[in-house]
């Protein structure tokens, strides 16, 4: 699949060094220059472009087209994310990631998952990130949004990990270390010799949420109650951070009087 | 067998954004933004780990994808009670303010002066009038003062 004129290797350089020099041109850093920025976004796409055809084709054309679609939401609004210049705006993106993440496991046949990942996230701890910024966040775009620490080396090394990372993951199917799926398991099992791979992956379609939840009741049970003990313990140390660690700062726009006042005034009219 | 050009797919998303979430939390300087690339990078290990449960037909991966949800709850909880202390101290949410806590070999983060942007007065949208004016109320002001 991949172009005759580009060998796979020159494909993945290129990719990598078009990944740094597009992340490097989004981040802020300082100056705003639009043209900059468009230039960015255009090496990125350049750069996407060429992971994609360096990876494997899914089986149908639908499949295809609906998997790049979820992962391409996910990836541009998660670089959109990191890119932002106002945290406002990041969050927001950081949503839209979170759709695509949810349609990427979906495709994946994770259902539960698929809504969890909405519902928890986006619903739960996107919502308490808004929140914050609404208490703390300045007036005005700040000028540590405008700036970034290192933002030439932290491309180079993200994108050269995602070389390495890409690099593993397409000898996959190569490596004669890549053992057949479940063959120990059925094997093992009692289960009909007829129970093979694809009747594994049609077992955690059918009834999905029902076994998932047999599964997580049941052997991992353990983990469940301290997972609960864990929310549990980060609720009431939350609360217990808060009431403790009141900061110095005295707010005088709200001219109330002083406690001791009304204490005393109050023990004087009794 | 579509599996295994699934399972490679799934991957490099996976990768992509862990690579993503790992250059913004190196890079930004906004608290709130460096634990939205940390949960960026959660994501991205979740889908690596529901990509594998698919690919072997179990559901290890996605058991350990619900304990991440759990994780990350509480972790976000607690963060941003910090990051919230950590306001209240400072009066911002830079990660530099807190600049005194690093070793003694690392340089200090000096800020330069950035050149300032020209900002247009943001387009509201307008609504067409419906309806009267209330009646101006004289101790409605005063109290709105208090909000």
């Amino acid at each position: 699949m991949n172009p005759a004129l580009f060998s796979p290797g020159l494909l993945l350089a290129s990719a990598v060094t078009l990944t740094a020099l597009g992340l490097w041109l989004l981040l802020p850093r300082g100056s705003e220059n639009r043209s900059a920025w468009w230039l960015g976004w255009l090496l990125g796409a350049v750069a996407l472009a060429g992971f994609v055809c360096a990876g494997k084709r899914l089986g149908g054309i639908g499949e295809e087209a609906v998997f790049l679609t979820v992962s391409l939401v996910a990836i541009v609004s998660g670089t959109a994310t990191i890119v932002s210049r106002s945290p406002v705006y990041s969050a927001i993106w950081f949503a839209l990631s979170l759709a695509g993440v949810a349609g990427v496991l979906l495709v994946l046949g994770a259902q539960f998952l698929g809504v969890a990942t909405i519902v928890v996230y986006a619903g739960a701890i996107l919502v308490m990130f808004l929140f914050v910024l609404m208490l703390a966040q300045p007036s005005g775009l700040a000028s540590y949004d405008r700036v970034s620490s290192e933002p030439l080396l932290s491309a180079v090394t993200g994108a050269v990990l995602l070389g390495l990372l890409t690099l593993s993951i397409g000898r996959l199917s190569v490596g004669p270390a890549t053992p057949e799926p479940l063959a120990l398991a059925s094997a093992a099992s009692d289960s009909p010799a007829t129970s093979s791979h694809a009747a594994a992956i049609d077992s955690l379609v059918k009834n999905h949420v029902a076994r998932l939840g047999g599964e997580l009741f049941g052997r991992h049970l353990l983990a469940v109650e301290a997972a609960g003990v864990l929310l549990l313990v980060a609720l009431i140390g939350s609360i217990a951070i808060v009431s403790r660690g009141e900061p110095d700062v005295v707010d005088h726009s709200l001219d109330l009087q002083p406690l001791t006042a009304t204490k005393q005034s109050q023990g004087g009219r009794r | 067998m579509t599996s295994l050009p699934l399972l490679q797919n799934a991957l490099s998303v996976g990768a992509i954004l862990f690579v993503l979430g790992l250059v913004g939390i190196l890079t930004r300087r906004n608290l709130i933004v460096m634990f939205l690339s940390a949960e960026l990078m959660l994501q991205g290990v979740s889908v690596s780990l529901v990509a594998w449960s698919r690919f072997h037909g179990d559901w290890g991966g996605q058991v350990l994808v619900i304990f991440i949800l759990t994780v990350a709850a509480c972790e976000a909880a607690i963060a941003l009670v910090f990051v919230l202390q950590a306001f209240a101290r400072t009066g911002r949410l830079d990660a530099a303010a807190w600049q005194s806590l690093r070793e003694s070999s690392l340089a200090r983060v000096v800020d330069q002066q950035l050149p300032s942007i020209d900002t247009l007065p943001p387009v509201w949208p307008t609504l067409s009038p419906a309806g009267v004016l209330p009646q101006a109320d004289e101790n409605e002001t005063l109290q709105r003062e208090h909000v």
